[in-house]
């Protein structure tokens, strides 16, 4: 489905002005916080649809059961499984089912909107304050490149370094902060963990390592046209040389291309491994197993630049106005602040799993301060956010699904020595491409 | 006695025959044949994601697409050694292990019982089960294997490109070698003991008695047997999917996991129908030529 200008809201406003227009909004918004978030009750009286994977479910009914008991409408809330909630969304969705909001990833968003299975956010009151609201760096997430707003967030992080504190200070060792600086750590630390470091290589996940790994060593991976221009970047094969030798010299597992982060989280707790690269509210599963080592795992940023990832919300196709107005309140409770002006749902979310919300307010609330256990940094986490991470505006593209299905047999390939570093920057450029040329295998 | 279509002739015969097989042909009209004809038109499309229309017509290029991507070749590679390992190992350890039940001995109820077990878990479960079992770090299999003297380090085999195949496969085989067991042990438990007996007094060995008598007697059943496993190899999906989802790299990405990915998770439903078409064609001549050199076996 294409987008006029009318329904955008814009005119035609680029992405460029667009986000810097959000700058002197967010000063402006925080001036009137009452127009932010305030709104009339909607009109709607009928039962919203929305669908959420299973994480947490009772918690999503009862966010959104005080959401309708605050005077809202119903909603009926269907919870599918993770794993293949793609497949199953996209099969629901083809088939007819009607569904209000719905939680999504980020890499499938403007896929729905093109395919009219959800509707762009353009011209709902507020919904500028709310991407002014949010970090510069993440606004690339929910506005594309024309202009429109495609979605809200569910939650945010941002890629880590979790490290074992004790096992580089009995080693003299600094925190590494260079692909390369974590690649000597890791020689120097075999002599106490086999194997130091750990990260989360499965295939489905490739593609966000290979965001990372790049952003470490700032590489822009995609221009803004979506061209590929990280095989441009002569760094690119050290980053793959790099990944490669970690695999191949034993500095990671042999085991990570199908182990899940619970198990690594356990490593980190153990004491089996000294490093782990994921989304940062991993340090509360390994704090929360208490192993032996739990206490000593901190974090830092994973370089001067990392991936910021977010899911995200998105609105489906609605019957009538005050239906789409009835959505978007509940978009904004759940995805922004609540009528109050606090980030309710954020906060749980906070509370029951250290995510984060994609806000910088969201990091200075008290009550959310006082939802992060003591051992996370909120002023590093949250200056990780503002400005040493990258949401890759190219992973919101509508051909991007098809990459992102890609990656991981092509880093797959590179990690067991089936292919050079040399040819992985050529099959990764062509399976971009090809993901953008239309049907390929 | 004369039944209503004796006495309506030949005709009415038919009609009243056609009747009663409606409500079933119906069923598997609307489940089985639109479906697989929907498929096929499917695979002739350009189908946009949100199927709101067939798309533009593309003949054969779905095929074509397929035909040129090494990844399909790769593919078929996969799913064809998954699927001779899975059909032999399962059709040879469900017949040992019929063999072996068809003997009196003490608790063979229980016996008998247990080997309903893995063929009444379901695939997925099967799946999740082998995964832990062949774990790297906290799996049974590497405890067994260090307990045996074996191994003397626990070995990731879901990550080893050469052991990942042959473990979905062994997975695969332990719940569909109990089917095959159960359906060999009801054909054997058929076998008159007297045939055995008198073979046994003319002196035959053990192996003159299986060849000549046991397999010539199983035959029937082994033909069902092997085409159910020939089917089930070449459809496998939830056990690969959840042990390994393909990985690592495409050692273990059957055609059945390339299909749901084209389908389900890219949504080229033209490319992916095309593929299902290619699968079921494949499992159907699988299929026939397996019953096709069983019979012509026979008929020699």
């Amino acid at each position: 489905m294409t987008t006029t200008n009318a329904t955008r809201g814009f005119g035609s406003l680029n992405r460029r002005s667009f986000l810097k227009a959000g700058g002197a909004s967010a000063l402006a918004a925080s001036l009137l916080p009452g127009l932010m978030t305030g709104t009339a009750k909607a009109a709607y009286s009928g039962t919203l649809d929305m669908l959420a994977w299973d994480f947490q479910p009772d918690t999503i009914k009862s966010l959104v059961g005080e959401w309708t008991a605050a005077g809202n409408p119903a909603v009926n809330v269907a919870v599918i499984p993770n794993l293949g909630y793609t497949p199953a969304l996209q099969t629901r969705l083809r088939g007819g089912d009607k569904i209000d909001l719905f939680y999504n990833f980020a890499y499938n968003s403007q896929k729905f909107v093109n395919e009219g299975w959800a509707k762009t956010l353009n011209g709902l009151p507020g919904v500028d304050d709310m991407i002014a609201d949010m970090f510069e760096s993440a606004r690339g997430r929910h506005v594309n490149a024309a202009g429109d707003i495609i979605s809200a967030p569910y939650f945010s992080a941002v890629h880590m370094l979790h490290y074992n504190e004790k096992f580089l200070a009995d080693a003299g060792l600094a925190v590494p902060t260079t692909l390369k600086e974590i690649y000597d750590a890791s020689k120097s630390l075999q002599s106490t963990v086999a194997s130091p470091y750990v990260a989360y290589w499965v295939k489905e996940f490739c593609e966000e390592y290979l965001h990372t790994y790049l952003l470490n060593e700032q590489i822009t991976a995609f221009d803004d046209a979506g061209q590929p221009v990280f095989a441009d970047d002569p760094k690119t094969v050290g980053v793959f040389e790099w990944w490669q030798a970690m695999y191949q010299e034993g500095l990671a597992p042999k085991s990570l291309l199908t182990d899940d982060p619970g198990k690594l989280s356990n490593e980190m707790a153990q004491g089996n491994a000294a490093f782990y690269v994921l989304h940062h509210y991993f340090l509360t599963s390994i704090r929360s197993l208490e192993g032996p080592q739990s206490a000593n795992v901190k974090t830092a940023p994973a370089g001067p630049s990392t991936l910021q990832i977010g899911e995200v919300l998105q609105m489906g196709q609605s019957d009538s106005d005050d239906e789409r107005l009835a959505t978007w309140d509940l978009m904004k409770y759940y995805g922004w602040k609540d009528t109050d002006g606090k980030f309710k749902v954020f906060n749980q979310w906070a509370k029951a799993a250290g995510l984060a919300a994609p806000y910088a307010g969201f990091f200075t609330d008290p009550e959310v301060v006082a939802s992060f256990p003591d051992y996370y940094d909120l002023a590093l986490l949250s200056d990780t956010f503002a400005t040493k991470s990258n949401v890759v505006p190219a992973r919101t593209l509508p051909w991007y699904p098809d990459f992102q299905a890609k990656v991981g047999d092509i880093v797959h390939a590179l990690l067991l020595g089936q292919a050079t570093p040399a040819k992985t920057v050529e099959d990764l450029t062509a399976a971009a491409k090809g993901a953008q040329g239309g049907r390929t295998l | 006695m004369a039944g209503a279509a004796d006495l309506l002739g030949p005709k009415a015969d038919r009609a009243f025959g056609l009747k009663l097989v409606a409500p079933a042909m119906i069923i598997l009209i609307v489940l089985l044949a639109l479906p697989t004809l929907l498929t096929l038109v499917y695979s002739l499309h350009d189908v946009p994601a949100s199927g709101s229309s067939f798309g533009p017509f593309v003949g054969l290029e779905n095929f074509t697409i397929i035909f040129s991507s090494p990844v399909f070749w790769r593919s078929a590679q996969v799913t064809l050694t998954f699927s001779v390992g899975f059909v032999i190992l399962s059709t040879v350890i469900g017949l040992a292990m019929a063999m072996l039940l068809n003997q009196r001995f003490i608790g063979r109820g229980l016996a008998r019982a247990l080997l309903i077990i893995p063929w009444a878990t379901p695939w997925l479960v099967i799946g999740i089960l082998w995964k832990w079992f062949a774990d790297g770090s906290v799996g049974g299999l590497n405890a067994v294997l260090m307990m045996l003297g074996l191994t003397s380090d626990y070995h990731p085999f879901l990550s080893d490109p050469n052991t990942a195949l042959p473990i979905t496969v062994l997975a695969a085989v332990w719940r569909q070698a109990s089917f095959a067991g159960i359906l060999l042990l009801a054909g054997l438990q058929t076998l008159p003991e007297e045939l055995n007996e008198a073979a046994q007094l003319d002196g035959a060995n053990w192996w003159q008695r299986f060849s000549n008598i046991t397999l010539p007697w199983l035959r029937p059943v082994l033909i069902t047997v092997t085409v159910f496993n020939v089917i089930y190899a070449f459809l496998q999906f939830d056990v690969v999917f959840a042990m390994t989802q393909g990985g690592p790299g495409d050692t273990t990405q059957v055609l059945s996991i390339l299909i749901y990915r084209q389908l389900f998770v890219n949504t080229n439903i033209g490319l992916g129908s095309a593929l299902a078409v290619i699968l079921g064609v494949v499992a159907l001549i699988g299929g026939l030529t397996i019953v096709r050199l069983f019979y012509r076996r026979e008929m020699h």
